[in-house]
């Protein structure tokens, strides 16, 4: 898994990792948008750049046993990822990819995951991740599910 | 810009009641949906769930009693075959000899693993990338695990076998 520098189009080699405890000291608000301190007691993860330690992503999961999913509770990019400037692309992707890599692994064929963006923004993942809507919750399944992670797999 | 905005997603239930109504309508879809998926499309989820599952074990070995070897072979079959004769025949062994296979009463030969290889390249071919060696890796990270973890068996016997004549201490 790979994400892209913008200005160069050069691509770094990324990793997925859990979240530590010392790491929230460094996920404020005003550099990852949202209070991350409240999501300690979930399932967190960071992205970085392998061998660096800056996080340049974090996603919250749930996984939803009875209803084979897992639903993306909170995500985002650091904030100089953000926006047509941003310096790195691909952050969101790899992220939502690394959601679905854990439900295709826990549910096999019934996988699902899910996230409910703001109403701005469905066209733009159904059209990006090919996802479903029902409601203002957009989901990806197998079929589509299994072509994003080897999306992102093989960039 | 649509791109200032994908700087994140706050997809947080607000309440139980929102949580149970999303729940509600999106199996309800789902299920719909589910109807019309392929079989092929469900052997391609059933491969890639046991390609993630292998590279779980191999990054991080679980010390145990099951044959995590046999078991993914067990998964990788039957995601395939409605019956097991019918891969034991596609790579030219018995039903009685892979059934002794899959029940951990006879080890797999290394020409068993060789067509497992092969057989393995041609289904996982446009299902995912999934390395060849793949399965010799799950076998012998067995093999480690299974020695480490076995060690007060047949430690005791082995050890007053071996000695070390040319140093007595370094």
């Amino acid at each position: 898994m790979n994400i892209e520098e913008v200005s160069t189009g050069k691509f770094f080699p990324i990793k997925i990792v859990p979240v530590e405890k010392a790491d929230y000291k460094f996920l404020v608000k005003s550099r990852y948008f949202f209070n991350w301190k409240d999501e300690q007691n979930e399932e967190v993860y960071k992205l970085t750049i392998k061998g660096e330690n800056e996080i340049l992503g974090v996603i919250s999961l749930e996984r939803i046993y009875a209803e084979w999913r897992v639903h993306i509770r909170l995500l985002s990019v650091s904030k100089e990822n953000k926006g047509s400037k941003k310096k790195f692309d691909k952050i969101a992707g790899n992220l939502i990819a690394h959601a679905a890599k854990i439900a295709v692994a826990e549910y096999g064929e019934l996988a699902c995951i899910s996230l409910r963006p703001k109403t701005e923004l469905t066209q733009y993942y159904i059209e990006k991740y090919k996802m479903n809507i029902t409601g203002i919750t957009l989901s990806l399944e197998v079929p589509e599910i299994i072509d994003l992670i080897n999306l992102f797999d093989n960039n | 810009m649509i791109h200032d905005f994908e700087y994140g997603v706050d997809s947080r239930y607000k309440n139980k009641k929102e949580r149970e109504s999303d729940s509600v309508a999106l199996m309800q879809a789902r299920l719909e949906r589910m109807k019309a998926i392929p079989r092929e499309q469900i052997i391609r989820a059933k491969l890639l769930q046991l390609k993630l599952k292998m590279e779980a074990y191999l990054k991080e070995p679980v010390y145990d009693n099951n044959n995590h070897f046999t078991d993914f072979l067990e998964m990788y079959i039957d995601a395939i075959y409605p019956q097991r004769s019918k891969f034991a025949e596609d790579i030219n062994v018995t039903p009685v000899f892979l059934s002794q296979i899959i029940n951990n009463h006879r080890e797999p030969k290394e020409e068993f693993i060789l067509k497992l290889m092969i057989h393995s390249e041609k289904m996982f071919k446009n299902v995912c990338e999934f390395h060849k060696k793949t399965w010799y890796q799950v076998y012998y990270q067995e093999k480690i695990s299974d020695t480490m973890s076995s060690q007060e068996q047949w430690r005791p016997g082995i050890e007053k076998q071996v000695k070390i004549s040319e140093l007595s201490e370094m």
